[in-house]
């Protein structure tokens, strides 16, 4: 759930914040008709693919409004602990999908590492930097967590999808490592690094362009809320730093977790001809 | 020739094959003395290449007994086994870098932490000797020709000096005149250590016992000089 800005039409307007009706909802979906249209003209072949995510946009967000809605009034802290390990499960799911190549279980992994940086990431900043009360607060926590956990899930998973292919490009180097004695670490560096860099340039990109080139999401999200600009881009800061800092946190924790998965245990790098020969790897654990 | 200093008893590796499970190796000994030269031949497919990494505890899944001077290989531990058993893959690897670089890679690692780096003056006679004369030391690795590179590797693995060198197909990409200076440098390792060899090529004026990997095992065919 990243921040997301709202709004494409103004009708009614209450108390400063210009509320969307029904008619403007289906009169946005026109622009979605439009693009239909352009895709059928150019055969670009996307329109079943946008009408299935304009329907879905239109579902997962109002249903999203809703449980949130519900979430708020209920105002319990199992629920919202409840609710970050639903996030957290569905976001390992996605980095699974995301990174095809990387070796078989990295599923808890991805959990521990988002779970990591979703609880130490989104409490630090409910906690020390906005000072909720009551800590469990779902209003703050669940909007802060869904950025923490988006980002840090987008991150996780570019530095996986990089780390794994980065070792496969370098395998003949890596097995002339191991050779001349290398550990895994020492053989398998150069990739981690890559990955986690990787991993954060865009989230660096974001940072420097924020203000300038764009107006961030949740800062876009909170004035057309009403909010004073300049208390929304406070909240931005923070809410910038602490997507990079739940990137590079999740990213790193992910990576060194399971890059050692493409080694055996004894420190050999599993090469594509090894690791795809099931007989060889079930045999013999041998007494070698 | 001095004492036992590798010994394989019963290697055993089965590989998915197009038509069920291969048996790649299947019961292969080997024993090499100090000083001695082991030239193995076979069949493409056979597992030469196998059978090499199999040496260097680089072939998950091999099962059998390994011994290095009477030691076992669990004994010795792996990091320690490969740089006593040092397995020079058939393609010439070079690392991002100059040649310099390339030939201190090992000293880098964890495992040669209280060894000596070789100066450069060890580095040149080093490449001189394999007929590298002309290649720079802070030339960039990369722009090694295929030759080149294999030379470079081939006295990256040689500085460090194992027990045992484990060359696959060491003069495949070589020239006759590098062919002859690697084939020397070869013979004169083996006269502290000991090498072991695949190779396809016709004998090449180094004195070694030659075996056939066959089925799975290893079979004597004579001696070459």
């Amino acid at each position: 759930m990243p921040a997301g800005s709202t709004g494409w039409v103004t009708v009614t307007e209450t108390a400063g914040v210009v509320a969307i009706g029904w008619p403007q909802l289906v009169l946005s979906a026109g622009f979605m008709v439009l693009v239909g249209i352009i895709s059928i003209r150019l055969s670009l072949g996307i329109e079943k693919d946008l009408a299935i995510a304009t329907v879905r946009t239109y579902l997962q967000l109002f249903l999203l409004g809703l449980t949130l809605r519900w979430v708020f009034g209920v105002d319990s802290p199992w629920l919202v602990l409840a609710l970050m390990l639903l996030m957290i499960v569905m976001a390992a799911r996605t980095i699974l999908k995301r990174a095809p190549d990387a070796p078989p279980g990295i599923f808890g992994s991805s959990v521990i590492s988002m779970g990591l940086t979703g609880f130490i990431v989104t409490f630090a900043v409910t906690g020390l930097v906005v000072q909720v009360e009551p800590w469990y607060r779902a209003q703050y926590v669940i909007p802060i967590a869904g950025m923490v956990l988006g980002n840090s899930m987008t991150g996780i998973a570019l530095a996986l999808e990089r780390v794994f292919a980065d070792l496969d490009g370098r395998a003949e180097e890596l097995v002339a490592l191991v050779a001349l004695g290398a550990t895994p670490w020492e053989a398998a560096s150069p990739s981690v690094r890559k990955a986690i860099s990787a991993a954060l340039i865009p989230t660096i990109n974001s940072m420097a362009a924020a203000g300038i080139v764009f107006i961030p999401g949740m800062m876009t999200g909170q004035i057309l809320a009403g909010a004073d600009p300049l208390a929304a881009s406070a909240y931005q800061i923070v809410v910038m730093l602490m997507v990079a800092a739940a990137t590079a946190i999740g990213s790193v924790v992910a990576v060194m977790l399971t890059f050692r998965r493409r080694f055996s245990p004894d420190g050999v790098y599993l090469e594509k001809g090894i690791r795809d020969d099931e007989h060889a790897l079930a045999d013999g654990s041998g007494s070698i | 020739m001095s004492g036992t200093l590798l010994e394989a008893r019963d290697l055993r590796f089965v590989r998915r094959g197009d038509a069920g499970p291969l048996k790649v190796l299947d019961g292969a000994r080997l024993t090499v003395a100090r000083g001695e030269v082991v030239d193995i031949s076979g069949p493409s497919g056979a597992g030469k290449t196998t059978l090499l990494r199999a040496l260097a505890l680089m072939q998950p899944g091999v099962s059998g007994d390994l011994l290095l001077g009477g030691r076992s290989a669990a004994e010795v531990g792996p990091r320690e086994w490969r740089v006593r058993v040092a397995l020079l893959p058939q393609k010439p690897v070079v690392f991002p870098g100059d040649v310099r670089a390339n030939l201190r890679a090992p000293w880098q690692l964890k495992v040669r932490a209280d060894e000596r780096v070789p100066d450069d003056d060890e580095l040149r006679a080093a490449l001189d000797r394999v007929g590298l004369a002309e290649v720079a030391l802070d030339r960039e690795a990369v722009r090694l020709s295929v030759g080149q590179a294999a030379r470079v590797a081939l006295v990256r693995v040689m500085l460090t000096a194992p027990d045992v060198l484990l060359l696959d197909e060491p003069d495949a990409a070589l020239d006759a005149d590098s062919a002859e200076q690697v084939a020397q440098l070869t013979a004169k390792f083996a006269k502290d250590g000991a090498v072991v060899r695949v190779r396809h090529q016709r004998p090449d004026g180094v004195h070694a016992r030659r075996l056939r990997l066959s089925a799975g095992r290893l079979h004597g065919v004579g001696d070459s000089d």
